[in-house]
């Protein structure tokens, strides 16, 4: 049931989802998994929207040169744990909501423990090796994931529902070399928040998801383009058990086409 | 028969986007690309190696089906076909 302070603060977004709806993001807990450029709208924005329980992991701690991007994050807080500011913040945006935070490094060991049973894994990593274990870790725990990446002005994004879509090492097999990326605020600002649109519409059961649909965002030219991925059959994390042999992959693919 | 490539990202900052080029039946799909890259060295080296095979991270789409990058040189295009090519971003 929903408190009268609640029903209060949800005012605005009650019309659109209803009480039904806001049950839902009450009930639901998002594994975000980093604090940084994209974990910062992303958890602000879920926070703000009413989702019930957050985790936040991060293991870096607050650096100046953080400031340009990471908005949960302010001057005075630099030396901080970054998992500590998020806290503080994200208690101060909700105090209605629930903020776990977990101050450690993801890895193979710690990576299926830290998500438990959340109900969707949100990727603000700055790498790929990090996210190819949460990729494997949502297909495992059949976990939606919401990927996002940046650079520069360019940002991409995607919605991974284990079983139905592409999964990230489907689209993504070789992971671009490591970087100091280049970034300015409004790019993770951009991305972050359409990955938080996407839990959104994922909890509430409604709209259309970027399910099979790689969005790039240009911002330089103003352009936001679509790219419809599939499902690799070879994929090392969700393709087929047993590849069909060439002949049948082939005839079945004439099929679809007619 | 005419091709459009498209470049997103740093690779269209580099060498323009939505390119229609003319090419004879079976040239292949690295080859089309190639040809467009090599005006800019910049535009080149970011999506070729040294042996002038597509770096390994370069997504290629052929309308809109991804194609494997090892196998491009082999890959005939047809009339028509829309080549995506672009390189995904990792920053967070």
């Amino acid at each position: 049931m929903l408190s009268a302070r609640e029903r209060e603060r949800y005012k605005r977004q009650l019309i659109l989802f209803g009480d039904e709806g806001q049950e839902r993001l009450k009930k639901a807990h998002i594994f975000i998994a980093g604090a940084g450029g994209l974990g910062s709208p992303v958890s602000i924005y879920l926070a703000v929207a009413g989702v019930g329980t957050l985790t936040v992991v991060d293991k870096d701690v607050v650096d100046q040169t953080n400031l340009n991007r990471q908005i949960l994050h302010y001057d005075k807080d630099i030396g901080k744990k970054k998992t500590e500011s998020a806290e503080e913040k994200l208690i101060a945006w909700n105090p209605d909501i629930t903020i776990r935070v977990i101050d450690t490094t993801i890895d193979a060991g710690n990576v299926g423990k830290l998500i438990g049973r959340a109900d969707g894994i949100v990727d603000a990593m700055d790498n790929y090796p990090t996210r190819y274990l949460l990729n494997d870790t949502a297909h495992t725990k059949k976990i939606p994931f919401f990927h996002g990446a940046i650079r520069g002005f360019y940002g991409q994004a995607t919605t991974i529902i284990p079983e139905k879509t592409a999964c990230l090492r489907c689209i993504f097999p070789c992971a671009p070399p490591q970087e100091v990326f280049p970034v300015v605020g409004v790019t993770p600002g951009v991305i972050g928040t359409i990955q938080a649109t996407e839990v959104l519409k994922y909890l509430l059961g409604t709209g259309d998801l970027l399910a099979n649909r790689l969005l790039i965002w240009d911002g330089m030219a103003m352009h936001t383009e679509e790219i419809r991925v599939e499902q690799n059959p070879a994929c090392p994390t969700c393709g087929a058990k047993v590849n069909p042999p060439e002949t049948k992959r082939s005839q079945k693919r004439e099929k679809n086409d007619n | 028969m005419t091709i459009k490539v498209r470049f997103f990202a740093r690779f269209r900052e580099l060498l323009g986007t939505d390119i229609i080029v003319t090419s004879q039946e079976g040239t292949h799909l690295l080859t089309v690309v190639k040809k467009i890259a090599e005006k800019s060295q910049d535009g080149y080296d970011a999506i070729f190696d040294a042996k002038g095979n597509f770096r390994e991270f370069v997504i290629v789409m052929q309308n809109g089906k991804r194609v494997e990058t090892a196998t491009a040189g082999s890959v005939p295009v047809t009339d028509g076909d829309e080549i995506a090519v672009f390189p995904p971003v990792a920053g967070g």
